[in-house]
């Protein structure tokens, strides 16, 4: 079986990168990471609810995903105004799977979010579906697990 | 602030600003609204089965409700150890025959009798350990799955409460092929501002179009139809239902919920889109927001799975419409709200008082952008508050 061969540092860059995207405010090219069938999952209560059966803090397939990024870009989206600033800190990234043409990514993350005034942490896991396109990697799909995620939550508008 | 009279706070057409600020009076409102009526404390299927039980808040108050292991009969106890009132059931929810406080062993049965304690050589038979079971709640009543609780006894039938909002909860009870359940999880989310807030927001469609306009513009995007606001507030009724719950009825699909109305059961729950809400407040300026999305029972997974997605796209702490609201309507009041010093510290609530009208049964109507609903609440509100 060809499985991918990649670096581990290589996979880092990429999720680097994708995290300076939200954090420096190029939503449009962070939409452009995600392929057209993507997925991007928010689970609420528990890490692994059915999201058929379960509701989500967030469940948006990349139509919904494009609307959440134009609204954010409309000017009107007061939940974002005044804008939140992050950070997003990766680390503990780990191959979980590696398949023909994709890979599953874990990490952990931390971010920082400073918005009317008070900085707010949130932590957690991501999970990443990559898919192998041209010389790079597309986002099949992204799961963000919060630790909080059961936890009464503040305003969720800005991009995780 | 010690003698701050009630009577004082609401005028016709307004509130006071100190309704949504004062410490005093929200100890008043957990004393004479919370722990003075029907509260509404969890639905059926959440504790389906004989043992089920659920935590949740009555005021301020910890309460355990559970289903009867021997005779399925519902329950509600205050979550306090009889001892030295340590909490015994530290759960959201899920199954239990017994409770054992983990502090001294008390251990009670899920009707709330005390079972025993470790080393009972210590009491002798004066005590009667009949008398020292979790504590009742004193009334608890269902209507339609709905199980209410009220701390005092002296409060009219759940039924005479819920009067003419009845109809509104038996729709909201049969929209499955075999009725509802709640069990698809919570969206939770908390704000820095008063309870009241949410409850007004939860009928406030004035607010619709301006506050969410990006919403809305997105829907007419995605649609070709654009909303027309101004026809469809003219439309549109509001109806203060009396004993302080109101109903908002939408004409159309705004895109955001299954439910044709949105309906506020006085003083904290409400069935908005397609979900039931419940705030808590926490202090006088924290809340917290329960969302339960309601799942029809019998119904396809898919047609389940596509009322989730379209409840996500509105409501929940990333839900387009929520996040603007906590934003505009809760962190912008209470800011504004501080600006005190100027002897106008009113919020006007006066909207359509001109064009109401009552039906025989006396209840008020006017046009969905009027704030005939947050003139129901504070009715209610006064009537409970002025009490000693």
């Amino acid at each position: 079986m060809n499985e991918v061969l990649v670096d581990r540092k290589d996979i880092e860059a990429f999720l680097i990168d994708e995290a300076s995207y939200l954090d420096e405010g190029k939503f449009s090219e962070w939409l452009d990471l995600f392929t057209e069938d993507a997925w991007y999952w928010i689970p609420s209560n528990k890490d692994h609810y059915d999201p058929n059966t379960h509701v989500s803090i967030i469940y948006d397939s990349k139509e919904r995903l494009d609307e959440r990024v134009w609204r954010l870009q409309s000017g009107l989206a007061y939940g974002q105004d005044p804008q939140s600033r992050t950070r997003h800190l990766i680390t503990n990234v780990k191959v979980l799977e590696r398949e023909e043409y994709s890979l599953t990514v874990s990490s952990n993350f931390i971010i920082v979010e400073l918005r009317r005034g008070i900085q707010t942490i949130y932590s957690g896991r991501f999970e990443h579906k990559l898919r192998i396109y041209g010389h790079s990697w597309k986002i099949a799909s992204k799961k963000v697990e919060l630790i909080n995620n059961n936890e009464f939550l503040g305003n969720l508008s800005f991009l995780l | 602030m010690e003698t701050v009279k009630i009577s004082d706070l609401i005028k016709e057409g307004s509130v006071h600003g100190d309704v949504y600020t004062d410490e005093i009076i929200f100890q008043k409102e957990m004393k004479n609204i919370f722990e003075n009526t029907w509260v509404y404390v969890a639905h059926e299927s959440e504790i389906a089965n004989s043992g089920d039980y659920k935590t949740t808040i009555i005021g301020t108050n910890p309460v355990i409700v559970t289903r009867d292991s021997d005779t399925d009969e519902i329950h509600v106890v205050f979550n306090r150890c009889r001892h030295r009132a340590a909490t015994v059931c530290q759960q959201e929810q899920g199954n239990a025959n017994y409770f054992r406080c983990a502090y001294h062993g008390w251990t009670y049965a899920n009707n709330g009798d005390l079972t025993g304690m470790p080393f009972q050589d210590g009491y002798d038979k004066n005590f009667d350990r009949c008398k020292m079971g979790l504590i009742k709640v004193p009334k608890v009543e269902v209507y339609q799955g709905f199980i209410f609780a009220s701390l005092s006894e002296d409060v009219p039938s759940l039924e005479d409460h819920l009067g003419h909002a009845r109809k509104y909860i038996d729709y909201v009870a049969n929209t499955g092929p075999d009725g509802i359940a709640l069990n698809a999880g919570v969206h939770k989310y908390s704000f820095d501002g008063n309870w009241k807030l949410q409850v007004e927001n939860t009928i406030d469609p004035y607010h619709l179009s301006v506050t969410h306009r990006s919403f809305f513009n997105l829907i007419a995007n995605k649609t070709g139809k654009k909303i027309n606001f101004s026809k469809m507030h003219k439309n549109e009724k509001i109806r203060d239902l009396g004993n302080g719950h109101s109903l908002y009825e939408l004409d159309g699909d705004l895109g955001i919920g299954a439910l044709p109305f949105n309906l506020i059961i006085f003083p904290n729950l409400g069935f908005v889109g397609s979900q039931v809400r419940i705030t808590r407040p926490i202090s006088v300026n924290k809340t917290y927001v329960s969302l339960y999305p309601i799942m029809l029972k019998g119904a396809s997974v898919e047609e389940n799975a596509s009322r989730l997605r379209k409840h996500e796209g509105f409501y929940g702490p990333a839900g387009f419409g929520t996040v603007d609201d906590l934003e505009v309507g809760f962190d912008r009041v209470m800011e504004g709200l501080k600006a005190k010093s100027m002897n106008e510290d009113w919020m006007e609530i006066s909207r359509g008082m001109n064009r109401e009208e009552i039906d025989e049964d006396g209840i008020i109507t006017a046009t969905s952008s009027d704030e005939v609903s947050a003139r129901a609440l504070y009715k209610e509100w006064k009537r409970l508050m002025v009490k000693e």
